[in-house]
């Protein structure tokens, strides 16, 4: 008797099915974008996964933003800039045309507020790290401050509604790639305590906005529902409503898409399924390089460590032909990293190749140390599938000129602790760049990101010259001659800068792939050639 | 009885303080810590050690745990280290979308399991048990996700079909939308449970039919039907209710696997995403949700025992008094 029922039972589910793909409501062209996970916040100042930085522009307009392929910076709120005062004094111009939603214009104070809070003690975001440079920012942030971000800081100025000057405690020529933080609205938080603001409903439900979208819906582990804002400065944007879809699984990702229940899916991981994209007539493709590389760096704080001596490093670093990673692992989804500046950064120096792979000269390099046997541990995080065979294939080439290398996948919270605790030989990572071509953070030896305690004072030196350099040519030219040192001294080996890989609907227009933001001039997208609902 | 019933409960919360005590040192002492510590994000070593601070993660593990045990002791579960919102909060808008999913299939699966299991009984070796002997078999060995994937791979790429994430379409919604892409996960948790519990019920319901009365009744001339109606499904059920019962916790849990393949927005997902954050509230809480749903599984299945089977309420009482 049940069986009747349970088989109408299915039998209604599919028959169901048959009427939904059609069901829909929405009244303007829609995109469905798809992601891996579901962000935490919107408030941009808060967001630590990628997911919360992605979307939070949508509802947060930044200072400035990239071009995408030469990186000069584009005003967004800021309509002009000024950099005098030796290089330590900005003049920030802002758009007397942008508002927040509620009507009030973005304003130099808002700019000035913004500063503030991350330079607030309270505060654990990404933005100090970029605006610490600011004279009395260190001083503010030390100081027994308020639970508020109020008070004055020495180097910021408001002159009037729509200027901020700015003075750093010394010139510092990368801190114009700092500006392209979005400001938050003080008129609406100045009275919330710094401490509480990443759990404030505020950075949930952005009430006051200034960005292209607004926040229409959100279902948790769901989808978030951005629909077009009316009051946006550049113009109501063509697309009126965006669903950033969770889907946690790429490969139920790149199913969904082909079936046209997606239509953008930015970060496709699997260069293997390029062939299955660039075949289907119905999508388009999008590549761009990335402002990161991966690398196998070696652990230089370990004493006695058969590291220290930089033949072996040199040897290893001739020990694989990153060429072969690229066409092989990538399937030519990548250019090969000669060292830590990218190729789309103006700094980047062509002709420069770094190490050639020779493992002819790696065993007689290896030799002449009189090492017996050299051993080391290799570790990366598990589940990233390219990594893991990059770390396979690493050992094998390694092997070869007779270093054995033990491959230790760990868990990421796992191995980010290892990572700072030090208990390795080599670390398989990536670093990002960033858009300026310093590359203080991870390889000055006062960097916080030099994880792998490398240290060259002419490296430090350079770097330290470099910020300080005001014309672009020199500053260039001494970053080619950092990298050029940096990577003569083999603190690791660096591999390939990874492209990026957007596919989308051909129905998806104006969509430019940008290395640092998704949703890059989204005001211009628009969805042509598909029939609205 | 009562006496039994309150022994049995003092048990339970024992067994309950045990299980957060082990979960909560565990989770502390493994490697991690719930602000995002990826040195790519640039973070301020100090202002990271003032976070941690701020939510007194910079006390010794003890501290912590009394820190804890008092506020739920207060009916406070605590707030969320990664959204910043009451734990509570986020179970409730994550258990709907579960139970939807979890309680469809097991109905579906204890359902069809103990229909044909029942029939695979009555007629054993039989073509129909042969095949319910192979699908379970296949059922219980075939890997999770292998099996998500393949659904996936077939009925919304190939066949294009039904919907392969999502527990409705973004911006559309609806009854029907969301049963659509209710079929594809429900059918693959379904399978692997009615594998499961479909042996079960074949095996019980098998050893009842061996028993004299079965026997007995089928002398006297019943018919089949009438005699797995009345005398064999009555008997079978003790130990169904315990299988079934013990399955209940799990369905607040959620099917992590299949969630994350169907990009279902429950439970499951939550919990290995909370995991992996190192979101100690949200640990916390989940496991002492499917601890106290184990026990108090376990409490009801004794007590549904007694009231099904006189016997074994007779055993307790002299058990009682000696």
């Amino acid at each position: 008797m049940k069986k009747p029922v349970i088989l109408l039972m299915v039998l209604a589910l599919l028959l169901w099915t048959g009427c939904t793909s059609k069901g829909r409501t929405a009244k303007g062209p829609s995109l469905r974008v798809a992601a891996l996970a579901a962000p935490v916040t919107f408030n941009p100042l808060f967001a630590r996964d990628p997911a919360s930085a992605e979307v939070a522009l949508l509802f947060f307009e930044p200072l400035l933003t990239f071009h995408p392929e030469t990186l000069e910076p584009e005003g967004r709120l800021l309509k002009s800039w000024e950099i005098g005062g030796g290089g330590r004094e900005y003049t920030l111009h802002l758009r007397r045309d942008a508002f927040w939603s509620d009507g009030t214009p973005v304003t130099a104070e808002d700019v000035a507020f913004t500063v503030k809070v991350a330079c607030h003690p309270d505060y654990a975001g990404w933005l100090y790290y970029y605006l610490k440079h600011i004279d009395g920012a260190a001083d503010y942030r030390e100081g027994d401050r308020s639970c508020l971000a109020e008070g004055e800081m020495g180097g910021l100025t408001v002159e009037d509604g729509f200027t901020l000057k700015v003075r750093l405690a010394e010139p510092f020529a990368p801190f114009l790639a700092s500006l392209a933080f979005p400001p938050l609205p003080a008129h609406v938080w100045q009275e919330v305590p710094v401490a509480e603001m990443e759990g404030h409903i505020f950075s949930r439900q952005p009430a006051v906005f200034s960005g292209p979208y607004r926040l229409h819906e959100r279902r948790p582990d769901a989808f978030v529902h951005a629909r077009a804002s009316e009051t946006y400065y550049l113009g109501k944007p063509g697309i009126e409503d965006i669903y950033y879809t969770v889907i946690p699984n790429p490969e139920t990702q790149l199913v969904e898409l082909l079936a046209g229940r997606l239509d953008l899916l930015p970060h496709l991981n699997k260069p293997e399924d390029m062939p299955l994209l660039l075949e289907n007539d119905k999508l388009a493709v999008y590549t761009t390089d990335r402002l990161a590389y991966d690398f196998i760096g070696f652990n230089l704080k370990k004493v006695a460590s058969q590291l220290s001596d930089r033949r072996v490093r040199q040897a290893l670093s001739m020990a694989v032909d990153r060429r072969e990673l690229v066409e092989k692992l990538l399937l030519g989804m990548g250019k090969v990293a000669a060292g830590p500046l990218s190729p789309l950064q103006r700094a980047f120096d062509a002709d420069f190749t770094g190490y050639g792979y020779d493992p002819e000269a790696a065993r007689k390099l290896l030799a002449e140390t009189g090492l017996r046997k050299v051993e080391l541990k290799l570790i990366f995080n598990a589940g990233n599938l390219l990594r893991e065979n990059v770390a396979v294939l690493f050992s094998q080439k390694a092997a070869a000129i007779g270093v054995s290398i033990s491959v230790v996948p760990m868990e990421w919270e796992a191995f980010v602790e290892t990572l700072y605790r030090g208990d390795f030989d080599l670390v398989l990572l990536g670093f990002g760049t960033g858009v300026d071509p310093d590359f203080s953070y991870h390889w000055h030896s006062g960097g916080p990101g030099n994880l792998l305690g490398y240290s060259n004072r002419e490296v430090n030196r350079l770097l330290e010259e470099a910020g300080k350099t005001l014309t672009e040519q020199e500053r260039m030219a001494l970053y080619r001659e950092a990298q050029k040192l940096l990577v003569e001294d083999a603190p690791g080996v660096w591999l390939y800068y990874r492209q990026a890989v957007y596919a989308a609907t051909a129905a998806l227009r104006n969509f430019r792939p940008h290395p640092d933001f998704l949703f890059y001039q989204v005001h211009q997208w628009e969805m042509r050639g598909r029939a609205t609902w | 009885m009562v006496r039994l019933v309150a022994g049995r409960l003092a048990q339970t919360l024992l067994v309950l303080a045990g299980v957060t005590v082990v979960t909560f040192f565990m989770m502390h002492y493994a490697p991690g810590q719930p602000l995002q510590n990826n040195p790519e994000l640039r973070l301020d070593p100090t202002a990271v050690e003032r976070w941690l601070a701020l939510r007194g993660l910079d006390k010794p593990v003890p501290a912590q745990y009394a820190a804890w045990l008092g506020r739920l002791l207060c009916g406070d579960m605590g707030v969320s280290l990664v959204y910043n919102r009451p734990v509570p909060e986020l179970l409730r808008e994550r258990i709907p979308a579960t139970l939807l999913l979890t309680v469809t299939a097991f109905v579906f699966s204890f359902g069809l399991a103990v229909f044909l299991g029942t029939k695979a009984a009555a007629r054993p070796g039989s073509l129909l048990d042969t095949v319910i002997n192979a699908v379970s078999l296949g059922g219980v060995s075939l890997p999770g996700f292998w099996l998500c994937m393949l659904a996936v791979m077939v009925f919304s790429h190939r066949l294009n079909l039904l919907p392969g994430a999502g527990m409705a379409t973004p911006g559309s919604g609806g009854m029907a939308d969301v049963a659509a892409h209710l079929v594809l996960p429900v059918s693959v948790l379904s399978l692997s449970g009615f594998a499961h519990y479909v042996r079960y019920v074949r095996v019980t319901v098998m050893e009842v039919m061996s028993q004299d009365y079965v026997r007995t009744a089928r002398a006297k001339g019943l018919r089949k039907n009438a005699i797995l109606r009345r005398h064999v499904l009555p008997n079978a059920a003790l130990p169904l209710v315990t299988v079934a019962a013990l399955s209940l916790p799990f369905l607040f849990t959620g099917a992590a696997m299949v969630e994350y393949v169907f990009a279902w927005p429950g439970m499951g997902r939550f919990i290995i995403t909370s995991t992996l954050a190192r979101d100690y509230p949200v640990i916390m809480a989940a496991n002492l949700l499917v601890a106290v749903l184990v026990a108090l599984a376990n409490l009801a299945a004794d007590l549904v025992y007694m009231l099904l089977d006189p016997r074994l309420r007779v055993e307790h009482r002299y058990a009682g008094r000696r």
